[in-house]
């Protein structure tokens, strides 16, 4: 067994960290994505889709990530498509980043005062110059913080993906702790990698929320 | 010709009516003062008249033209002409002032930026905000706010202005700097809907003073003949408890 | 092309995914029960407004190193780290045991946030009321601050629970006997993977709902009537 010196463990760690990294981003942006127009939808048909979205929404936010990543390896390769981790990882995190996201961002834009769509209406404003130039522009910055804060949730998450096979900090992590069989070493690593990624959104989450307290 | 025209109008929410047959005829360049207890249906009135909230019958007319309260197109044909300042101001906190009073013209009108630019600065003039072009609401005072809320209403050049309570959430010494600039656009001819508490303003400024009492006009006629000789003990009630 | 399935297979292995139920269940509320005791503890060490002394300023930041340390970095690395990490420094526990503990460490953090907030939220005089009255501190946290407290966030707590209940599912990894780990020993068997996984999500949810209508039903008979549903 190849010997592996602490700075083999953390050089081999922290290439592992591009992958987790790469995934939040890429979650992010399509959840993002297919979040907002998960929500724009909503808004502008509330009668016909508002029970079905927030159905979607209840179904991602009532089922553990686990499940959701598994059903996506499995349900893509009973479709017949050719699953790599990647895929399947990235289609999981994605669909369950958008349902948490568009409930969120839900929030915000209810968090904006009727008057605001009053007065716009008032002046004579049509529905979506409404939103997009006085309801949304709010809705954004009361968003911030918790679309932050979800941010961490989501980089937690990519650990998840390990158990499909897809190659980021955790899985490498494991990896390691056998092949080193000094797992406590190695795991505090790990933790520690991942902290050193979350802490700072965390905070800057916290910071984001005071500012916006400060305002109001 | 009646600009407003309001024929039996019966509102209810659920189970409980807050209209309960209203009629009424506003002349153009009249000046009408509301008042009445709280619950009496004042406010949800004014809020028919320009689509904010819809009725189950009866009839409003506004320049002869019916209100359909289901037709965005048609509801935005309407509050170009008829314009609303809340209690609340409203303004929208993400807007410098300037951008409140210019929002609307260019989406609405589709004025170009250099004229709409104008006609916002001299708006701001004519309220006594000149030098606030720049300034964001929360940087004002709430007399200055709501004078803002006035010019961008007229702004989009409504001959109609609805006036909902718009200083009763003022601190007193602020309340005469908004009437002031009222009571310049009724001399200007303006047709102005108020709802209000400010008896001595409604006194000076209205044509006519509308008494409301559980969802009907209960009394109605010039201030003089209203707040000098209330014919109905309901009117007697409310003068005393609000003057005594 | 049609896709055929076969949720037959999955379900008559129904013992196996009732055990994993059990297990489930009996890990959540394991975890309940200590990680909010853990969490109310933890809350009044960092809590402000308590009319208190302050504690010991190595307590306070111990808590609240634990408690960042716990909210940023996965729970399965906590796991992996409490299972395969401490017996190199002596501490050897089961899978079960690992689970629960991570579990509890885990719902213990988020909990000490939550009942914070909550504490921290209540009106200055409060405290220095209870204790006009001649009661001691921990009276007046016990008796006067907290049941408040807990009715205000009650909505949190129970959203946290159902997160860590929703989380236990990674337990399986180190083959804990809960209800991801029977999906996975049953699509062993008959290679009806996303059947079983459908089946798993779908009482999983089933879980969630009746997890939040329970202890919903907990806060009205324990806290009074009041808004917490």
């Amino acid at each position: 067994m190849p010997d592996f010196s602490l700075w083999d463990i953390v050089r081999n760690l922290l290439l592992a960290c591009r992958w987790t990294v790469g995934l939040s981003a890429l979650a992010f942006a399509g959840g993002a994505s297919v979040g907002l127009l998960l929500l724009l939808l909503r808004l502008a048909f509330p009668k016909a889709l508002d029970w079905p979205i927030a159905g979607f929404v209840q179904l991602f936010q009532g089922i553990p990530l686990l499940v959701q990543f598994f059903l996506a390896y499995y349900g893509l390769g009973l479709v017949g498509i050719q699953t790599s981790p990647w895929v399947a990882a990235s289609l999981g995190l994605t669909l369950y980043a958008s349902a948490f996201l568009c409930d969120i961002w839900r929030g915000c834009v209810r968090a904006v005062a009727r008057g605001q769509w009053e007065a716009s209406a008032s002046l004579g404003l049509r529905w979506h110059e409404q939103l997009l130039f006085v309801i949304l522009p709010q809705a954004l910055r009361i968003a911030l913080p918790p679309t932050v804060g979800f941010l961490v949730q989501l980089i937690k998450g990519t650990a998840l993906a390990s158990v499909i096979g897809f190659m980021e900090l955790t899985r490498v992590g494991k990896t390691l702790a056998n092949a080193t069989l000094s797992p406590f070493l190695v795991f505090g690593f790990v933790a520690l990698f991942y902290f050193a990624l979350c802490y700072p959104v965390s905070r800057a989450a916290r910071a984001l929320e005071r500012k916006m307290h400060a305002r109001h | 010709m009646p600009v407003i025209e309001i024929r039996d109008l019966r509102k209810s929410y659920g189970a409980n009516e807050v209209l309960k047959g209203v009629s009424l005829d506003v002349a153009p360049g009249e000046v009408i003062a509301i008042i009445g207890k709280s619950g009496s249906g004042k406010s949800t009135l004014l809020r028919c008249i320009n689509g904010l909230e819809d009725f189950q019958s009866g009839s409003l007319h506004v320049h002869g033209a019916p209100l359909q309260a289901h037709k965005p197109a048609a509801l935005r044909a309407l509050r170009q002409q008829v314009g609303m300042v809340f209690q609340s101001f409203n303004l929208f906190p993400h807007l410098s002032v300037g951008r409140n009073l210019m929002l609307a013209p260019s989406l609405v009108l589709k004025l170009d930026p250099v004229s709409n630019e104008e006609r916002a600065r001299k708006l701001l003039a004519r309220v006594g905000l000149a030098d606030k072009f720049d300034a964001y609401g929360d940087q004002l005072s709430g007399g200055q706010q709501q004078r803002v809320a006035i010019a961008r209403a007229l702004a989009m050049q409504p001959d109609i202005l609805l006036c909902d309570e718009i200083t009763s959430a003022l601190d007193p010494e602020l309340v005469g700097e908004v009437l002031r600039v009222v009571e310049q656009l009724a001399q200007d001819g303006m047709t102005l809907l108020m709802v209000t508490h400010e008896m001595q303003f409604a006194r000076k400024v209205a044509n006519r003073v509308i008494f409301m009492h559980q969802g009907l006009v209960h009394e109605s006629g010039s201030p003089q003949a209203l707040f000098g000789d209330p014919q109905t003990p309901e009117l007697r009630q409310f003068l005393g408890a609000l003057l005594g | 092309m049609p896709i055929e399935l076969d949720f037959g297979a999955v379900l008559a292995d129904w013992p196996l995914l009732l055990r994993g139920v059990a297990w489930t269940v009996a890990l959540t509320l394991g975890a309940l029960l200590a990680g909010s005791a853990l969490g109310i503890v933890c809350a009044w060490v960092r809590a402000r407004n308590l009319g208190a002394r302050q504690a010991p300023f190595w307590l306070q930041h111990g808590v609240a190193a634990y408690v960042e340390l716990v909210r940023n970095t996965p729970f399965i690395v906590q796991l992996f780290f409490i299972f395969f990490g401490l017996p190199a420094a002596g501490v050897r526990l089961s899978a079960e045991a690992a689970s629960l503990l991570a579990m509890v460490l885990n719902l213990g953090a988020y909990a000490t946030e939550i009942i914070r907030a909550g504490l921290e939220s209540a009106h200055p005089g409060q405290a220095e009321a209870a204790l006009c009255l001649g009661l001691s501190t921990r009276q007046t946290f016990v008796r006067v601050l907290l049941p408040p407290a807990l009715q205000r966030v009650w909505p949190s707590l129970v959203g946290q629970v159902v997160i860590v209940m929703l989380g236990s599912s990674v337990c399986g990894q180190i083959s804990t006997p809960e209800l991801s780990y029977a999906a996975d020993l049953i699509q062993s068997r008959n290679f009806r993977s996303f059947e079983a996984f459908i089946v798993v999500g779908l009482a999983y949810l089933l879980l969630s709902l009746l997890l939040r209508q329970g202890l919903n039903r907990l806060a009205t008979l324990w806290l009074g009537p009041g808004r917490h549903a």
